[in-house]
C-alpha cells in the first residue's frame, strides 16, 4: 500500500526559547560542536532508554506485527491506525521480556493513523510520559524505538537516534530509519517523553514518518471509547454484512435454532459447532427463526466477534468466534 | 545545464516559503555536514587507519588497517574475484594488493600492501558498550580524504543466524533416484569445491545419504561458513571435498520480503555471522568493510553488513581481534 508523503504544511507547534525541565542545551544547538555536546546527547539518551524501551511493545495481529507504547500503569498502549487495523480486535501484545499478553484494540483514527490499543491481562505496566506539552521542536533530537521486521528476543527493541527534521500538518519527520515492524512504535525526545508514533516511510532513507501526539491528545475520548474515527487510508471501516459463520439452521419447536450443517473449516467448525446443536442466543439475542440471525449477521462483519448461547445433549455452552470474510 | 539549473531554481522557489521554518536544512541533519563536523578527531583516525578498496577507481569497499606494514581486513564478498584491486589509505595509493587469506564465516579477507609507517587501529577495550553510545563509520570518500557517518550502537549483541539455514547450494534432479545434482548455486561452496551438475551425492559427514530428507538432517544444527565432508561420484570416480556451507537464504535469493523492497540496498551476505553488534549507520552495502569507532577514536569492531534501511552489523572487536591475529597466523606472519 503506498500512502501519500506530501503534506500541506502549517505551522503547528509553539516557537519558543524557553527551557524546559529536562530539555539537554544540546537542543537549542544548531548542530553538536564539540565532543561536550556529543557526550550530553549520548548521557541524556542513555538516561532516557531503559524507561522508554521497558514500556515499548511488539503487537502482534493476524496480518503481521507492528509496535507499540505503553502510556499507563493499568495497560493502555497507542500504535497506529494501520496496525490496529479495526477497533475491538482481538492482538496480541508482547513485553521486552518476551511476555505475551491478551489485548485488544480500542479506538482508531484513520485519517492520521492513530490508535489505542488496552492490555486485558490485569497488572502494573512499565510506562512511559506523553509530552502533552508540546516541547519538542525541530531540530530537536529525538530517538525511535520499534520491533524492527517483528519481535526478537535476543536482538531486543533497535533504538536509532536522529533529529526532527521536519513538522508539517498532523506528520513529524526525523531521520531515525524505520523499516516494516517499526510501525507504531514510539519516538521519544532526549527527556524520554512520547512525541510521536511510527507511521510510515518514504522511498529516500531521510523520510521516515511519525504522528505527532497531538493527534491522540485532542481525540482521546474517542480512542478510549473504541471510535473508529475519521476515513482512510491507514484503517478501512468494516464492510457491514461480509462476515461468515458456515451454518445451515432451521428454527426448533421451543426456541433456538438446529444446527443441520457446518460449512468445512468454517469459523463455526473451528469453534467447535456441530451438528444437531442448538443455538439459543446469539449476541445475548435469544433466536427464534433463521431471518433473524441472518439480519443480526447482516450488520456485523469480517473479523467481528460473536457470542454463541449454544446446547448440545441438554448441556449449555457459550462459544465465542470471530466471523471470517465471506 | 541550463535547463538544470531553471529547473532547481523553480523547484526551491516553491519549496522555500512554505518549509524556511519547518525543515531543517539538509546541513544539520544527523548525517549532515554540520553535525558530521564534531566528530573531526574520530575522523582523522579514518583518515589514517581505515583503507579504501578500489576496483580500478571505483570505491567497492573499506578496510581496517592492522599492522604498520600493510595488513588490511576487508569484507570478502566485496573484493571476491577483483583484478584491478587497489587500497588507498591516508593520501597514498596501493596498487599492488595480495589477497592473502579469507575467512568464509565471517566474509572477511586479510589482504597485503607494501607499505611501512601505516597507523594500525587501537582496539577498544569491550564491545559491551551501552546502547545509545555514539559510533562512527566511513561515509562517502575522496581521492585524498575521508568522510564519516555517525550513529549509535541501537541493538544487543548476539548471533545472525544464516537465513533459511547453512545449505550446500546444490538443487537436484527430482526425476532421479540417486542424490544428483541438477545445478549448483554460482555464489555456493558446492561451487567452490568445484561440484558439477551430474555428480551424484553418497555421503555427508561420514554418513551415506540416500534421500534428499538426510541431507537436512545432517545440515540442520550447522552453521553458515562451516564446512562439512561430502564424498560424491562423478562417473565411476568416488571423490572427496570439503565443501563450504552458506545461508540458504542468500543464495537462492528470488524471496525479496517487504523489508528488503524499502530498503533500497542491502548486503547480499548478511547473515549467519557467530556475533554482531547492531548500530544505526547506513552507509551504501558497498561500503562495509571498514572500522567502526567510539568517541576516543578506538576501534569498537568491523562493519561487516548492512542487513536493511535500519539495522548495520559490525563484529564485535574481541572477535575482530581474534580474527586477525588467526588469519595473520595463517598467512604465516
Amino acid at each position: 500500500m503506498k500512502f501519500p508523503l506530501i503534506f500541506p504544511i502549517v505551522a503547528l507547534l509553539p516557537w519558543g526559547a524557553f527551557a524546559e525541565e529536562g530539555r539537554p542545551y544540546v537542543n537549542d544547538l544548531k548542530a553538536p560542536e564539540s565532543r561536550k555536546d556529543l557526550e550530553a546527547i549520548q548521557k541524556a539518551l542513555g538516561l532516557a532508554l531503559p524507561k522508554a524501551r521497558a514500556a515499548t511493545v511488539c503487537i502482534e495481529i493476524k496480518e503481521g506485527s507492528g509496535s507499540g507504547v505503553i502510556v499507563s500503569a493499568d495497560g493502555l498502549v497507542l500504535t497506529a491506525a494501520h496496525v490496529a487495523v479495526g477497533v475491538k480486535k482481538k492482538v496480541t501484545v508482547i513485553l521486552e521480556d518476551g511476555t505475551r499478553l491478551k489485548a485488544e484494540t480500542l479506538g482508531l483514527v484513520a485519517d492520521k493513523d492513530a490508535a489505542m490499543v488496552r492490555i486485558l491481562e490485569p497488572g502494573t505496566y512499565p510506562f512511559v510520559e506523553i509530552d502533552r506539552a508540546e516541547t519538542t521542536r525541530l531540530g530537536d533530537w529525538v530517538f525511535a524505538l520499534g520491533h524492527s521486521g517483528g519481535f526478537d528476543k535476543e536482538r531486543g527493541s533497535v533504538v536509532r537516534l536522529g533529529r526532527l527534521v521536519r513538522i508539517a500538518s498532523a506528520t513529524f519527520q526525523s531521520d531515525c530509519m524505520l523499516i516494516g515492524g517499526d510501525s507504531g512504535g514510539p519516538l521519544f525526545n532526549l527527556a524520554g517523553k512520547l512525541v510521536g508514533i511510527h507511521s510510515r516511510v518514504g522511498q529516500q532513507l531521510q523520510v521516515n514518518m511519525h504522528v505527532p501526539m497531538t493527534e491522540y491528545v485532542s481525540n482521546w475520548d474517542g480512542l478510549m471509547k473504541g471510535e473508529f474515527i475519521g476515513e482512510g487510508p491507514f484503517a478501512q471501516k468494516p464492510a457491514k454484512g461480509n462476515g461468515f459463520l458456515g451454518l445451515a439452521t432451521e428454527p426448533r419447536q421451543g426456541g433456538g435454532l438446529r444446527v443441520m450443517k457446518v460449512g468445512s473449516k468454517s469459523p463455526a467448525e473451528e469453534a467447535g459447532i456441530k451438528e444437531g446443536d442448538i443455538i439459543l442466543k446469539m449476541n445475548g439475542v435469544a433466536l427464534e427463526n433463521r431471518e433473524q440471525m441472518q439480519g443480526l449477521l447482516k450488520e456485523m462483519a469480517a473479523g467481528d466477534g460473536l457470542t454463541l448461547e449454544t446446547e448440545r445433549d441438554g448441556k449449555a455452552k457459550t462459544l465465542t468466534l470471530e466471523l471470517g470474510e465471506r | 545545464m541550463n535547463a538544470n539549473r531553471i529547473l532547481t531554481i523553480i523547484s526551491a522557489g516553491l519549496l522555500l516559503p512554505a518549509t524556511a521554518q519547518q525543515s531543517l536544512e539538509s546541513a544539520y541533519r544527523t548525517t549532515g555536514t554540520a553535525v558530521v563536523a564534531a566528530f573531526e578527531t574520530q575522523r582523522q583516525v579514518l583518515q589514517t587507519s581505515s583503507a579504501v578498496i578500489l576496483d580500478g577507481r571505483k570505491e567497492i569497499a573499506y578496510g581496517v588497517v592492522i599492522s604498520a606494514d600493510g595488513y588490511i581486513l576487508t569484507k570478502a564478498s566485496e573484493v571476491a574475484g577483483i583484478t584491478g584491486l587497489a587500497v588507498t589509505v591516508d593520501q597514498t595509493t596501493y596498487r599492488e594488493v595480495k589477497v592473502l587469506i579469507v575467512d568464509p564465516t565471517w566474509d572477511v579477507a586479510l589482504l597485503k600492501v607494501e607499505a611501512s609507517g601505516l597507523v594500525p587501529v587501537v582496539y577498544a577495550p569491550t564491545s559491551a558498550v551501552p546502547q545509545g553510545t555514539w559510533v562512527v563509520a566511513n561515509g562517502a570518500t575522496t581521492r585524498t580524504g575521508r568522510r564519516l557517518l555517525a550513529g549509535i550502537v541501537s541493538a544487543k549483541i548476539r548471533e545472525i543466524p544464516a537465513t533459511g539455514g547453512a545449505a550446500l547450494g546444490v538443487i537436484l534432479n527430482a526425476k532421479s533416484k540417486l542424490l544428483e545434482i541438477d545445478a549448483v548455486n554460482e555464489k555456493s561452496g558446492a561451487k567452490e569445491a568445484g561440484l558439477q551438475k551430474g555428480d551424484v551425492i553418497l555421503s555427508l559427514d561420514g554418513k551415506k545419504v540416500t534421500k534428499i530428507e538426510e541431507i537436512g538432517a545432517i545440515l540442520k544444527d550447522r552453521k553458515a561458513g562451516s564446512t562439512i565432508k561430502l564424498i560424491y561420484r562423478r562417473k565411476t570416480d568416488e571423490v572427496t571435498v570439503d565443501v563450504r556451507l552458506a545461508a540458504r537464504g542468500e543464495m537462492f535469493t528470488d524471496q525479496m520480503n517487504r523489508n528488503d523492497q524499502m530498503s533500497g540496498d542491502f548486503s547480499p551476505h548478511r547473515s549467519g555471522f557467530p556475533r554482531v553488534m547492531q548500530h544505526d549507520i547506513l552507509g551504501s552495502r558497498t561500503v562495509e568493510g571498514g572500522p567502526l569507532l567510539d568517541l576516543d577514536g578506538r576501534c569498537l569492531g568491523m562493519n561487516i553488513a548492512r542487513a536493511n534501511r535500519a539495522e548495520s552489523f559490525a563484529i564485535p572487536v574481541e572477535d575482530l581481534k581474534e580474527l586477525a591475529a588467526r588469519l595473520m597466523k595463517q598467512a604465516g606472519k
